[in-house]
């Protein structure tokens, strides 16, 4: 029996070829994804074991350290008193900072706004991590050295000039030598000034250093030396190991892990989706081989090893399948790495992080997978009975679809209906699950009901048909018909890529009108500038913006975080000039806005109000993070319902002022600003000329900063359909795959078409129509989905601040029109296959 | 309703007889297979004559190119050397474009089994050449067919609602309906029990006394071959012998001849 199957399985292997190219797909997917983080996870930690000092003192941390007007640092007299620790071999003030913008002669920026920041540091001779490469270590202010990949990136060799743009002020230097690193770059831009430079002119104060490094001497471990530390220095500090400051760095890189659940979760999607292509496939090729398995059953093979045929050719498929994927996945990988190179990051290419549980992994979904979408085309083959041997080969035609699942089908999918209705009319609480439910229930309610409305959907897309392309456009529509179940499976998988586009295009052109009209209606300044990175708008700046002439205001904006109320609960402030009910607009519940801006009051929104039971003119104690409790009056509660700031608390400056040492106070890291009446356009110009100079801030109007939004979500939306393009391609290659196996279904029906004088030319319109049929009726039922899952998602959200819905009907359009599309392309070769039959053979095959 | 088009739809049978008596003819048709020491030779120059509103038998043991024959005589293969003619066109001069449109206008078929589409019902069956060629059927013709080959009441189903002969009965109708110059049967009641093959034989001949249908059918059955005109006798490639007025007896005679020569 093993031997049939075996045979089997080689003698259909064309037409499991695009099975097996699916399955090879979504296991290469889910290999790459997982080399890919691991990778990179690899890389971060020998990059931080490596780079990280034996044992590093620096400042307890803040909790808003990353806002704060300058790095917490640490006075220099700390080195001197480590230096006697027992157990350092060598003690080392570090200064390090990624609060500047370093720019080249030209002005472009080292490293990209968004991408791997710029650091300034301190040159170390004796560096473990670093060497010179060429030229020599930087002395006195107007000397750098740069790393030797920014410097090839950037073009820039010794002699250049680079414009520094800190916290304390703007200088120029010279680069005087080029770094490398002695084991991995971290990817970053690296200049490194002489200390006192790094000290003054990154840090704005001498005789400080950001942290101190020591190095344990030999027979000393990195534990015993920190043990030492705190003896020496007592618990003021933050003292760390190598592991310690590897493991916290590592906790920063959160975004691997929610990069690696993101490319599984769409790996996900791309293998339900083949799992359709399977199930399809097995079906056609146990229905088409209804007389070989009768026959197997007539000379006496038993249910259950025909059954076990069936599922051990598709054991051979996944076992052949996940081999050839978790190649794929390697190469995968190793182009996403030469990718990342490309972008800045630089990794060792050739050297994956290849784990024992990757393969595993990859084989584990591969078979599964494949054993599930066999499990019911298994049973249908051992079903057979043993006289199929004995009818004649007509193919049995499945044309109705099963009472059961349809019933079964309508049940979910009403219920999911139902649940998108009630989480429509919700707000909040159970609203969020209410969704996901629905979501979930009308996916599979619509896969089950497939082949019902298949039959209806067609017969609707079909009326035109005939009318157009005559009878040959007749046979396409019947074709299409005469299995609803196959139609349904293929349109599914369509369907389920489509959902997701449809929804997440209404969804995020949903979110888009909404701040569009939320810009509008709260919006009153004309300029809003917001700083890049993590420098923020310098004290410069700042003068450099109130100084351009034609503006009314400019209104200063910072960010900082308080405890409110009695617990321990963190609240976000929005801390902003007097002038800020001029320029933006805040939507309350209760009380007034204006008093926050003219008095010593607070504004807390209404989550935070009901949480911390706090009413309305009542005092609350706040702590401003560096400061001590004040009481401050609650004069306005703050709505929900809003998409910018959402859940923020507003305090004004002259109020923070009052309670937080200036010292203390974060840097402004966005300003807004008015122009006088009728100048906007002129003024316009003139900021964004007084501001060239400061490479981290970004000036737009009003119209521009809608551009920048629509942009930034057009940029996120274009990469997550690139992700759903792997399901909607392995969807296309089970619609080729299915139309490829009819069409070797239909042969001896194509020999007679063609003998009775079907040119070929309409015999590819036939299978070309066909094929466009599935294609819209998958991509009808998506976008109806996707849609009916965005409106229901939008209504949820309304009182949350997506209170404009707004479908993207030429998105939709373009969808359908597509699918239509794809549709004509995968039965191109399909087509050109049964085009090519010879009439006599075709006739006559059995 | 408007009119038809009168070069594409012959209106009357009478128009037929006008024409040459002769339907389809081979000269020296040589058909063979492979090259060297393997090449087979299925037709072996074959010159034939196939008259017109007349009913024509091939028979012929296993091999002896009977089918080969039919193929080229119907356009469904090219011949290796020779000249085939369907009335006045030369077949082995055309392309695949131009073969199709003359067996779509031209040729009817009935296979042996599998001769309708399972998604048509039984009367898109018998249109579908024309429905193919965009020409509209002659609606009292189409009555005629159907009534004569008794599927009024069968129309709208189809085929796996249909038993074997009446499947045949359909394919017999499918290649009347649109009048072709000539109906090439290949074992078309290879399939059926001897009372529903009876049945069919029967239309084929009326259609062929009562419309003056050209009809050629291959067939290893001689009661088959007795329905007949003539019948020609293929062994080795070749025409061996011809039978007018044929009985089943008369062709079960000849027959056994050919299997007594094999056997010696």
């Amino acid at each position: 029996m093993f031997k049939a199957t075996w045979r089997n399985f080689f003698a259909h292997k064309g037409r499991l070829a695009l099975t097996l190219l699916v399955v090879v797909l979504s296991v290469g997917f889910v290999t790459g994804t997982l080399l890919f983080t691991d990778t990179i996870n690899r890389t971060f930690d020998q990059m931080f074991a490596s780079t990280s000092a034996d044992v590093t003192v620096s400042q307890t941390a803040a909790q808003n350290q990353e806002v704060s007007a300058s790095d917490p640092t640490v006075p220099a007299s700390l080195v001197s008193r480590l230096a006697t620790v027992p157990g350092a071999a060598s003690v080392r003030g570090e200064v390090s900072t990624e609060q500047l913008v370093v720019t080249d002669a030209q002005g472009h920026q080292l490293s990209s706004s968004g991408g791997s920041p710029t650091v300034g540091t301190n040159w170390d001779p004796n560096g473990t991590s670093t060497s010179l490469s060429s030229g020599h270590a930087p002395q006195g202010q107007g000397e750098a050295v740069l790393d030797a990949d920014t410097a090839s990136h950037q073009r820039l060799v010794i002699g250049d000039e680079l414009k520094v743009v800190a916290g304390p002020g703007t200088f120029t230097v010279k680069i005087v030598g080029l770094s490398q690193f002695k084991t991995l770059n971290p990817g970053s831009a690296f200049v490194y000034f002489d200390t006192p430079t790094a000290q003054a002119d990154l840090l704005g104060k001498t005789g400080v250093f950001t942290s101190v490094d020591l190095t344990a001497a030999h027979g000393t471990s990195d534990d015993q030396l920190k043990a030492n530390v705190l003896t020496a220095i007592g618990g003021h500090y933050d003292v760390k190991t190598a592991a310690e400051e590897t493991s916290s760095n590592l906790s920063g890189l959160g975004f691997v892990s929610v990069l690696r659940v993101a490319l599984l979760g769409f790996a996900g999607i791309a293998l339900l989706v083949g799992a359709f292509l399977i199930v399809n496939t097995f079906q056609m090729l146990v229905a088409q081989r209804t007389r070989e398995l009768g026959l197997l059953r007539a000379l006496g093979a038993s249910r259950k090893q025909v059954n076990r045929s069936v599922r051990t050719e598709a054991f051979l498929l996944g076992v052949i399948g996940s081999t050839l994927g978790i190649g794929a996945g390697y190469g995968l990988a190793a182009g996403l790495i030469v990718l990342m190179r490309g972008a800045g990051l630089n990794m060792p290419a050739g050297h994956l992080a290849l784990e024992l549980s990757t393969p595993i992994a990859g084989y584990a979904v591969g078979i599964i997978v494949t054993l599930i979408a066999a499990w019911g085309p298994a049973r249908r083959a051992a079903r057979i009975s043993p006289m199929a041997a004995l009818r004649d080969a007509g193919m049995p035609e499945d044309r109705r679809a099963s009472r059961v699942r349809s019933a079964i089908g309508l049940v979910v999918a009403g219920g999911g209906a139902a649940a998108l209705v009630a989480a429509a009319n919700s707000s909040g609480g159970t609203g969020g699950a209410m969704l996901g439910l629905g979501v979930l229930a009308t996916l599979v309610g619509e896969v089950l009901i497939g082949p019902l409305l298949a039959s209806g959907v067609i017969r609707v897309l079909g009326l035109a048909i005939p009318r157009l392309f005559g009878p040959v456009g007749l046979l396409a529509k019947r074709n299409a018909l005469r299995n609803p179940r196959r139609t349904g499976a293929t349109a599914a998988a369509l369907m389920i890529g489509l959902s997701l586009v449809a929804g997440l295009s209404v969804v995020s052109s949903s979110l888009l009108a909404s701040a569009s009209a939320q810009l509008d209606s709260s919006v009153g300044a004309d300029f809003i500038i917001t700083a890049n990175g993590d420098l923020g708008v310098t004290p410069q700046a700042l003068a450099a913006a109130k100084a351009t002439p034609g503006l009314a205001h400019v209104t200063e904006n910072k960010d900082i975080t308080a405890k409110v109320g009695s617990t321990a609960a963190q609240a976000d402030f929005f801390a902003s000039s007097s002038t800020m009910p001029q320029d933006f607009t805040v939507k309350t519940v209760s009380g007034d806005m204006a008093r926050v801006y003219s008095g010593d009051g607070i504004a807390i929104p209404q989550d935070l109000a009901t949480a911390q039971h706090i009413r309305l003119g009542e005092s609350v104690p706040v702590t401003f993070t560096g400061g001590s409790a004040t009481d401050l009056p609650v004069v306005a509660i703050t709505s929900e319902d809003t998409v910018f700031n959402k859940g923020s608390s507003y305090v004004s400056l002259q109020t923070l002022d009052a309670s937080l040492p200036a010292a203390e106070q974060p840097i402004d890291f966005m300003l807004f600003a008015k122009a006088d009446p009728g100048q906007a356009d002129a003024t316009y110009k003139q900021l964004q000329d007084r501001l060239a100079g400061y490479p981290q801030l970004d000036v737009k109007n009003q119209a521009d900063y809608k551009a920048l939004l629509h942009n930034e979500v057009a940029q996120l939306l274009d990469l997550v359909y690139g992700l759903l393009g792997l399901a909607i391609v392995v969807a296309i290659l089970g619609v080729i795959n299915t139309l490829a196996l009819s069409v070797v279904e239909r042969t001896r029906e194509i020999g007679l078409l063609r003998a009775i004088g079907l040119s070929r030319r309409s015999l590819r319109r036939m299978i070309r129509l066909e094929s466009v049929l599935i294609a819209l009726f998958g991509a009808i039922l998506g976008l109806g989905l996707g849609m009916g899952w965005g409106i229901s998602a939008q209504r949820l959200m309304a009182t949350a601040g997506l209170d404009v819905l707004s479908i993207p009907w030429p998105t939709i359009v373009a969808v359908l029109v597509g699918a239509g599309v794809v549709g004509l392309l995968a039965a191109l070769l399909p087509a050109l296959r049964a085009s090519r039959m010879k009439v006599l053979r075709a006739i006559a095959t059995d | 309703m408007s009119m038809p088009i009168p070069t594409s739809m012959p209106t009357s049978a009478s128009l037929v007889d006008h024409r040459s008596p002769v339907a389809a003819r081979a000269e020296r048709v040589v058909k063979a297979y492979g090259s060297g020491e393997t090449r087979v030779t299925a037709l072996d120059a074959v010159d034939v004559e196939i008259e017109r509103a007349r009913f024509t038998a091939i028979m012929g043991p296993s091999g002896s190119g009977k089918s080969t024959l039919m193929h080229c005589l119907a356009g469904l293969d090219q011949v290796s050397s020779g000249k085939i003619f369907v009335g006045d066109a030369e077949l082995s001069a055309m392309k695949d474009k131009a073969l199709t449109r003359l067996r779509r206008d031209r040729i009817g078929f009935i296979f042996q089994s599998f001769n309708l589409l399972p998604t048509l019902n039984a009367l898109e069956n018998i249109t579908l050449p024309m429905d193919i060629a965009g020409r509209r059927p002659d609606q009292a013709w189409l009555d005629r067919v159907i009534e004569t080959v008794g599927l009024a009441d069968r129309l709208k189903h189809r085929p796996t609602q249909l038993s074997g002969g009446q499947q045949q009965r359909v394919a017999v109708a499918r290649a009347l309906a649109s009048r072709p110059e000539i109906i090439f049967g290949d074992e078309p009641t290879g399939n059926l029990d001897s009372r529903a093959g009876a049945e069919v034989l029967g239309f084929l001949r009326r259609s062929v006394d009562e419309l003056k249908q050209t009809m050629v059918m291959v067939t290893h059955d001689p009661v088959a071959a007795a329905y007949a005109d003539r019948v020609l006798f293929l062994a080795d490639g070749r025409i061996v012998e011809e039978m007018s007025a044929p009985t089943a007896e008369a062709v079960l005679d000849r027959m056994r001849r050919f299997d007594g020569r094999r056997e010696s």
